[in-house]
């Protein structure tokens, strides 16, 4: 089982990066934390999808003359284009509503935000 | 205290995570489930069928070109949702002011000097999306990046330039625009919304049209970027 974890350290470094921001998330107060915890989630789950489709000696996915397979597998790498699009989207979103909050509340701590109420 | 009990959870929600990556076929095989299906599908069919030498182009504007649709649009949306929560809707209505520390004069002159250059860098990655690594979405961004680069250096007056301000409604839709053009022009062409065709001789139509889509998803990809950037530091 080690050694299977050995050959697969690419998928364990992912699952650190995942723990990483879900420290932030949770234990982080300030919202802008929060996000970029939410963000490092995000990277992780989008290098944990593309680490899937490697190929051992793989080249790019481009056929052109000179390209010789095995190629890398091109499904996880067009997904997380999308996934990527749609995580800076909302991470827009989210820092508009952090502006907000900020101009309405006069804070971006989450606890302060709490005893306000 | 609480660091202590968040700790205890991280631990608890990664055991069965480690646990499964070591069940996951080995890194880098070819065997995988991932490869062998759909993947290895693409790759031997995807030049003669859906005409872009690069397969994630294939993917993306061909066979899942519905889901990029979607996308394009969700990016549109946030870039609406973002005027609206910040009610700047006309633009450029903020007051100029001055930037809290000036940047010096070598910042200033490295991206004045930089900025053609990166943006011809940015065209050309659009224009080659089909042949080579890139597309629509990456040298959107790199452009988009460039109206950051200048809008840090810039006074709010000559950023306001940046964008053309008669067609900017039109360019921040770009996306979507040229994407029901195109959907619409395959479905009067092969009877299929979003329909190429599949003929050898049709092939440099099939090429004007993935061109086509790249460079509306860059162009408008840039502007939602400079759109969303500049509205949330204008209003303050």
């Amino acid at each position: 089982m080690i050694e299977a974890l050995w050959h697969n350290i690419d998928y364990v470094a992912c699952v650190v990066l995942f723990c990483i921001g879900l420290y932030a998330m949770i234990a982080k107060d300030n919202l802008i934390k929060k996000f970029i915890g939410l963000n490092i989630m995000e990277t992780s789950v989008f290098a944990f999808i593309v680490a899937l489709g490697v190929v051992e000696d793989g080249d790019a996915p481009i056929m052109g003359s000179g390209a010789t397979p095995p190629f890398i597998n091109p499904l996880p790498q067009s997904l997380i284009l999308t996934g990527i699009v749609v995580a800076v989207s909302t991470t827009a979103l989210a820092l508009t509503l952090i502006i907000r909050i900020h101009k309405q509340c006069g804070t971006i701590e989450a606890d302060e935000l709490r005893e306000m109420e | 205290m609480k660091r202590a009990a968040v700790i205890v959870f991280l631990v608890v929600v990664a055991i069965p995570l480690v646990l499964a990556m070591a069940d996951l076929p080995p890194y880098g095989s070819p065997d995988s489930p991932a490869y062998t299906h759909v993947g290895s599908y693409y790759l031997e069919h995807g030049v003669e069928e859906a005409g872009a030498e690069n397969i994630v182009t294939d993917v993306i504007l061909n066979y899942r070109g519905f889901d990029t649709e979607g996308e394009v649009t969700v990016i549109f949306t946030a870039m609406a949702a973002v005027l609206a929560v910040l009610m700047v809707a006309g633009g450029g209505t903020a007051e100029a002011r001055p930037l809290p520390t000036p940047p010096s004069v070598v910042v200033r002159f490295i991206v004045r000097v930089m900025a053609p250059l990166t943006l011809m860098f940015a065209a050309y990655v659009i224009m080659n999306g089909h042949i080579t690594p890139g597309g629509g979405f990456q040298g959107g961004t790199v452009a988009g990046a460039v109206f950051i680069a200048l809008t840090l250096v810039m006074t709010e007056h000559d950023v306001s330039h940046l964008i053309p301000h008669r067609p900017e409604r039109v360019l921040q839709a770009a996306a979507p625009i040229v994407y029901c053009a195109v959907g619409l022009l395959g479905l009067t062409l092969f009877d299929v919304y979003l329909g190429y065709p599949r003929t050898e001789e049709m092939a440099l139509l099939r090429t004007a049209m993935l061109v086509a889509l790249e460079i509306g998803i860059g162009v408008g990809g840039a502007t939602v970027i400079a759109t969303i950037f500049r509205t949330m530091g204008s209003d303050q």
